[in-house]
């Protein structure tokens, strides 16, 4: 269901040309957990934008779910981002100026959902995340584990079928990140996709599948296109029965 | 979704009170200008008789020897002689023309309790209230048979009637003006058209007159015009007399014409009539015409609207640019800045769209805000006009029209500022900002 083909990413500038992404191959099937791993500027991170759309490739295919998006207009990336992917990332990247009911209810908004609608979802998220009593506060009210989890409610409000995720325990302690990466594993387990970026050696081998990114490229192509039984969650595993 | 950019908007601005208050402070402050010397403009660029343009004419005659320069650029005379008013009033195809004079009265009121003062005057025929519609609190304009008769009747303004019999129905009272005895027929209700189009020669702006007599007591009573007054041949005036048979231009005279053909009409009328005076040794120029120029034509050509007026106007609205150019810097900067979070809602589906909908709507609500301040910065201007410039009492007011109209240009104003900013910040790569948060 992503399915990257032959993927490459060149950032130009005047003066020099960098290659974060060559000949990128990657397949992930549904409700799998898969962890990103590499060195700080093996382009990692470029990967997960071009994975959420939030940037172009340079060159080769990318599809979601089927659909080759490079031909797809900013209207329609954004309408697909929206419905198909969640973001989680390593700031929280919450907006400071709404409250905690008003951050998840942003991409809601962008949906079109009616106000009964929207209430429901972000009331049924905060309160997946353990933070529906609190939903009047504003971020800076919050801990770190607080905030990345309020991240993950409004990422999951939409019900999508990707989480991407970019360093999501990076700032947080180790007992928040065990918290949050236990919030990961359970709605990984519910059949949501997640593929997670990560410094964190533990941390990728709690997930099904592991990818090495190193200089662009995904180090050991034979390891990445056949997910392991073992890798294959749950749910999944009993939906194919 | 306007609700709730709407609210974001208001959340923006709350955020960032010394930023916003500033782009509100230039807005309001270019809108103060603009709006004043745009309201002076609309009051003095206003035809009151629009929709009568195309039936009220002023008339026209080039009446001069070729050796006068009488001023205009077409070499028509801006009034009439009293011989040719009066000749032209026995014409039959207008259905309705008045010949007038402005004049002044002294009022000797019957309440011993007040002093003897001056009204503004104006002699002039019953079809005067008819054709530029001036409505009466009582009573009603002279009979037509006094147009000819020359009774001494009047009818007098709603200030008038207050102050000399208490707001009262004073039709039938009898007024000491000028040594005569005038019989109150009609008091008129407020009627002011800005500019006072039919008689340019006294200026565009100032209140209509007190008190209306019949044009026809010019020689009865010898009315003074309280006008301009200009004459091309030399000439002995000793008596009333020797004015009322002079060349002296120094009466106004307007018909109404409902139809082109009526129109054409009477222009063939008149162009018999100047025919007959060259016959008969006046209108000594081979040249002599005559031409009907309707109110808006009239305001043009009399030049209501000064050059000065023009040249303020354009400088204000320059004013209002240096504003927005102001204000697009501060918008860029605000906007700019919070890049980051446009970058995370770009990243939870916001479209480029969506992301310049929500920014433009921001700058509409410093517009609307800017708007209102700067429309209390344009009364406060005006007033101070008023003030400084008696001249400019008429002038300086705002309607609801104009008032309307400042907003929506602020609305405007606001919404080309943002127009960049907006975009720019639509165009934000979100990839770029959401690492960095």
């Amino acid at each position: 269901m992503l399915t990257m083909d032959n993927i490459g990413k060149v950032f130009r500038t005047d003066l020099i040309e960098t290659h974060a992404l060559r000949g990128f191959n990657l397949n992930v099937q549904q409700g799998e957990f898969v962890a990103v791993t590499g060195p700080s500027g093996s382009g990692k991170t470029t990967f997960l934008n071009i994975a959420g759309l939030l940037e172009n490739a340079t060159s080769g295919k990318y599809y979601l779910d089927g659909e080759e998006i490079s031909m797809l207009t900013d209207r329609e990336r954004s309408l697909l981002r929206n419905e198909k992917i969640g973001f989680i990332f390593q700031g929280y990247n919450l907006l400071p100026d709404l409250n905690l009911f008003d951050n998840v209810d942003v991409p809601l908004r962008y949906r079109g959902f009616k106000a009964a609608e929207r209430k429901r979802r972000i009331e049924e998220a905060l309160e997946q995340v353990g933070l529906s009593a609190r939903m009047k506060h504003l971020p800076s009210q919050l801990s770190g584990g607080q905030q990345q989890r309020v991240a993950i409610a409004r990422a999951l409000a939409g019900s999508p079928r990707f989480l991407l995720a970019d360093e999501p325990t990076g700032n947080l302690d180790s007992l928040m990140a065990r918290q949050v990466m236990e919030l990961l594993e359970t709605i990984n387990q519910n059949g949501t996709t997640i593929i997670m970026v990560t410094h964190d050696a533990e941390q990728a081998a709690r997930a099904a599948r592991n990818i090495h990114i190193v200089d662009g490229q995904v180090c050991d192509l034979a390891l990445l296109n056949q997910p392991r039984p073992s890798q294959i969650s749950p749910i999944r595993s009993a939906a194919e029965a | 979704m306007f609700s709730y950019y709407l609210r974001l908007a208001w959340l923006s601005l709350k955020q960032t009170p010394v930023i916003s208050a500033l782009m509100v402070l230039a807005m309001a402050i270019g809108i103060g200008a603009a709006g004043t010397s745009l309201t002076v403009h609309y009051t003095m660029s206003h035809n009151p008789m629009a929709h009568k343009n195309d039936q009220l004419y002023a008339v026209q005659l080039k009446a001069h020897h070729d050796d006068y320069d009488g001023g205009t650029s077409d070499e028509l005379d801006l009034q009439l002689t009293y011989p040719d008013a009066d000749n032209i009033n026995r014409m039959s195809t207008p259905q309705r023309s008045t010949a007038m004079i402005r004049a002044g009265f002294s009022i000797k009121p019957d309440d011993p309790q007040l002093h003897p003062f001056m009204a503004t005057g104006r002699a002039t025929g019953r079809d005067f209230f008819g054709m530029f519609e001036v409505p009466f609190l009582y009573g009603a304009p002279w009979s037509t048979a006094v147009d000819t008769l020359a009774e001494p009747v009047t009818v007098i303004s709603r200030a008038l009637n207050d102050k000399l019999f208490g707001g009262e129905n004073s039709v039938g009272q009898t007024i000491e003006a000028s040594n005569h005895l005038y019989t109150v027929v009609g008091v008129i209700d407020d009627f002011h058209p800005q500019p006072l189009f039919y008689d340019l020669n006294n200026g565009a702006f100032h209140e209509p007159e007190e008190m209306f007599v019949p044009f026809s007591l010019l020689p009865v009573n010898k009315i003074e015009a309280f006008g301009n007054r200009n004459g091309w041949k030399s000439e002995n005036l000793q008596s009333y007399d020797d004015w009322l048979r002079s060349e002296m231009y120094w009466v106004q005279y307007w018909v109404e014409l409902e139809t082109p053909a009526q129109k054409a009409d009477f222009e063939q009328e008149l162009a018999g009539y100047i025919k007959q005076q060259r016959q008969l040794g006046r209108m000594p120029s081979d040249t002599a015409f005559a031409s009907l120029k309707n109110v808006q034509q009239w305001l043009d050509y009399n030049g209501v609207v000064s050059e000065d007026n023009r040249i303020l106007l354009a400088l204000s609205f320059l004013f209002l640019l240096v504003c927005m150019v102001n204000m697009i810097g501060l918008l860029l900067a605000k906007f700019l800045r919070r890049a980051a979070h446009t970058g995370v809602r770009r990243a939870l589906g916001a479209s480029q769209r969506q992301i310049f909908a929500q920014h433009l709507v921001e700058v509409s609500l410093i517009g609307v805000l800017g708007g209102g301040l700067g429309s209390v910065f344009a009364l406060v201007g005006l007033a101070g006009l008023r003030q400084l410039y008696p001249y400019y009492d008429q002038l300086a007011r705002m309607d609801i029209t104009m008032l309307i109209t400042v907003l929506l240009l602020s609305l405007l104003a606001a919404i080309i500022a943002g127009l960049l900013p907006a975009w720019r910040v639509g165009r934000t790569h979100p990839a770029h900002y959401l690492k960095s948060q």
